[in-house]
């Protein structure tokens, strides 16, 4: 089908577009902020990637090839807004981690619901959240996910981290979770 | 990655340190070298919290996944149908156009523009945008003072646009041109902290003689006297209005018959069927009507500008005459210049004109040789052609299609939203249409019986003032359409823009054409039936959404990284 499509197939490029644009714009409408901006950048993305779809390497899976076109359209969106553009990159190695305590971590996590957790995930800043969906939505490797976000390998961890920290902070609405609780 | 490491005192256990959580998630998350992983695997067998931890957060890996991948809204309309009009979409012919429209500009800025600017600035007025001959244009209108507020209006107008456009990505879908609205609402209907408002209605209204009315007055009815004093504006609608008594302000008439015998220390502005001026003016008179006439005992301060079929002047204007009438007759004093279009001009005995004389009509003008004149009538005998489509009206043409772009780019830049989704609406041609035609004949009657009707005066205004815009944009919407047509669809917000602009300059071209009228009347239909009806869209109740077509129950193997294609 993606072979079909590069050739020109008008007929393949609109079955390629029917199977992804589904996911393309759930994907979208994980990372970015509003449902009219998931709506706009889906449209843009397959714009993208009609236009580059010869750039396309065909040994690798067209999914993650796909999935990095919009991870990077994405972020672009949410770094021109500058939106949290917060410390993480500066503090990454010197911010101390703390430790949940693992009862209350299970049972919070035993308790919430897959929409309480979207809507959590609406609070969290952009770099975290997009953290989170590269990670959990897109299954993009550590290396992918250095390279979308433009951190260093060695942080995507800590970033990670960090951003589930914000996710329960945000499904209990106070910092209770992540204030260091002794094991 | 390294581990961190916690802290000691509580962390100890059987002289075995815990596992922290980043090492728990790079294990689950199988990112430990080897040994490393045996170690913490080895750990959670003997050790409860830690393998609590381990389990909460593989638990935390899964919501997250599930919670990431659960469809809970179906896929938008406008991403279903986007491939179909993608592929209409032909790049080519969009830079093609692009190229001509630079050149277009280019050559009508070089040709026609700015020859007009240098003759304006050969004439004494400095300006040399458009929006200095707005303004300049503008003046006649209200006087330089209020044109000075209206600036800052705009300014204001402006910025808040700028603002709105910076923040619309906050709002939700609607709430920013909620906001637009809101706060014309409240700018209109905010009072003027220095005057109060006053309005009258009835059959007959009077302002007696030793009444003062502080601030403006709204007077509508049948029968309109005012005697006395309206410290401030005096806005008028019926059928008869006399104006005996003082106004400090300006008086804007829309009435059947208007004499205006006492004093107007502002301006008059009016639509009337005849209106005769018997007092005095002190400034400026513009107005449209059957019948004009200045009597004798009348005068005009300054200016006065005249759309009629008769216009008399056996009083005393102290500025210009703009004059564009059927029949002039001139019998009083001008202390300015005449500029008349129209059929006939009349210059009888009794008058005195201090500056020139232009007239531009069908039939010589009639000039008595006891009229005072300071220079000799400069006649341009016109012919009338019914398709002329000389060089002038092209330039006109042409500034009318710049404008109208113009219009259309604040439009999409202020509202893209809502802008696209009129768009959108006008695709569907017979339900634009339909609705057109209810609203570009029903909602001025509807806004003018809501205006004559005390109670609904700002509504019925602000509603033809909607609507009025909404008659400018239904070009700029049809437009949009067409250069989609051409171009294929984008949805950059500059694209669309271009897109617009071609089809408006489109439209306006194919409106010259001879019976080009009922061609620009089907836009207006279908470019206001399509704002209708996605203003309709918007505030309408909503219902559940439906997919056109099933999506794929499967999502895109998210957890392994790619699917067969």
């Amino acid at each position: 089908m993606v072979a079909r499509a590069r050739a020109g197939d008008a007929e393949a490029w609109g079955n390629l577009y029917r199977v992804y644009a589904p996911a393309i714009f759930r994907f979208c409408r994980r990372a970015l902020p509003t449902r009219e901006d998931a709506e706009d950048a889906t449209m843009e993305i397959f714009m993208k990637i009609r236009d580059k779809l010869d750039q396309y390497d065909t040994t690798r899976p067209f999914t993650a090839w796909l999935y990095r076109v919009a991870a990077n359209h994405c972020w672009d969106i949410l770094r021109r807004r500058k939106i949290r553009q917060d410390k993480e990159t500066d503090d990454l190695e010197t911010l101390p981690l703390a430790h949940p305590d693992p009862n209350q971590l299970d049972q919070l996590i035993e308790k919430r619901t897959s929409e309480e957790v979207r809507k959590a995930l609406d609070k969290l800043g952009a770099r975290a959240r997009m953290a989170l969906v590269l990670r959990y939505y897109s299954d993009m490797s550590y290396d992918e996910i250095a390279d979308s976000l433009g951190v260093r390998r060695a942080f995507v961890g800590v970033v990670l981290l960090r951003a589930r920290h914000e996710l329960r902070q945000a499904l209990e609405g106070t910092g209770a979770m992540a204030a260091g609780g002794a094991r | 990655m390294s581990s961190m490491s916690s802290p000691p005192s509580d962390r100890e256990r059987a002289g075995q340190q815990h596992l922290d959580e980043m090492t728990c998630m790079l294990y689950l998350e199988r990112q430990l070298e080897r040994a490393r992983a045996l170690e913490v695997s080895a750990h959670t067998q003997i050790c409860d919290a830690c393998r609590t931890l381990l389990r909460a957060m593989e638990r935390e890996s899964r919501l997250l996944t599930r919670a990431m991948l659960e469809e809970e809204e179906p896929l938008p309309a406008r991403i279903a149908t986007f491939q179909e009009r993608v592929q209409r979409s032909m790049q080519w012919v969009w830079m093609v156009a692009f190229g001509l429209a630079a050149t277009a500009v280019y050559a009508m800025y070089t040709g026609y523009i700015e020859p007009l600017q240098q003759g304006l600035e050969q004439a004494g007025f400095g300006g040399t945008s458009l929006m200095s001959l707005l303004i300049f244009q503008g003046s006649f209108w209200k006087g330089w003072q209020s044109m000075l507020s209206l600036v800052e209006v705009l300014a204001l107008v402006t910025l808040g646009g700028f603002l709105v456009m910076v923040a619309r990505k906050r709002f939700r879908r609607g709430s920013a041109l909620a906001l637009i609205l809101a706060a014309w609402c409240a700018a209109f209907a905010a009072p003027s902290p220095a005057t109060a408002t006053e309005f009258k209605k009835g059959p007959s209204i009077q302002v007696a003689k030793d009444e003062t009315i502080k601030g403006d007055l709204y007077a509508t009815g049948q029968e309109i006297n005012v005697d006395g004093m309206v410290d401030g504006d005096l806005y008028v609608w019926g059928q008869e209005a006399t104006i005996r008594g003082h106004v400090t302000g300006d008086v804007f008439v829309f009435v059947q018959t208007g004499r205006i015998e006492g004093q107007v220390d502002g301006s008059v502005r009016g639509f009337c069927n005849n209106i005769t001026i018997s007092g005095d003016i002190k400034r400026s008179l513009m107005t449209w009507a059957q019948v004009i006439h200045v009597d004798s005992r009348g005068s005009v301060g300054r200016t006065v500008t005249s759309f009629s079929q008769t216009l008399g002047i056996d009083g005393k204007v102290g500025g210009d005459l703009f004059v564009f009438n059927q029949t002039t007759r001139i019998n009083g004093s001008v202390g300015g210049n005449i500029d008349e279009k129209g059929e006939s001009l009349l210059i009888e005995d009794g008058a005195e004109v201090a500056g020139t004389i232009k007239f531009e009509g069908e039939k010589d003008p009639t000039v008595s040789k006891k009229a005072k004149l300071a220079s000799e009538v400069q006649f341009t005998h016109r012919v009338k052609h019914r398709e002329e489509f000389g060089k002038s009206s092209v330039v006109w043409a042409m500034l009318l299609a710049a404008a109208f772009v113009l219009f259309g780019l604040v439009l999409f830049l202020a509202m893209p939203s809502f802008s696209e989704e009129a768009v959108r609406a006008a695709e569907s041609y017979g339900a634009s249409m339909g609705l057109g035609v209810l609203v570009l004949f029903a909602v001025p009657i509807a806004s003018l019986i809501a205006a004559v009707t005390f109670v609904g005066l700002f509504i019925g205004l602000s509603t033809f003032v909607l609507w009025l815009i909404a008659l400018y944009a239904a070009q700029t919407v049809v437009g949009a359409v067409i250069g989609q047509w051409i171009m294929g669809v984008t949805t950059d917000l500059w694209g669309r823009i271009g897109r617009m602009a071609v089809g408006v300059l489109i439209i306006r071209v194919v409106t010259l054409v001879p019976h080009g009228g009922w061609l620009k009347l089907i836009v207006l239909l279908w470019g206001m039936g399509a704002i209708s009806l996605a203003l309709y869209r918007k505030y309408a109740p909503p219902k559940i959404p439906q997919a056109p077509y099933a999506p794929p129950s499967a999502p895109l193997t998210p957890a392994g990284g790619a699917a067969a294609v």
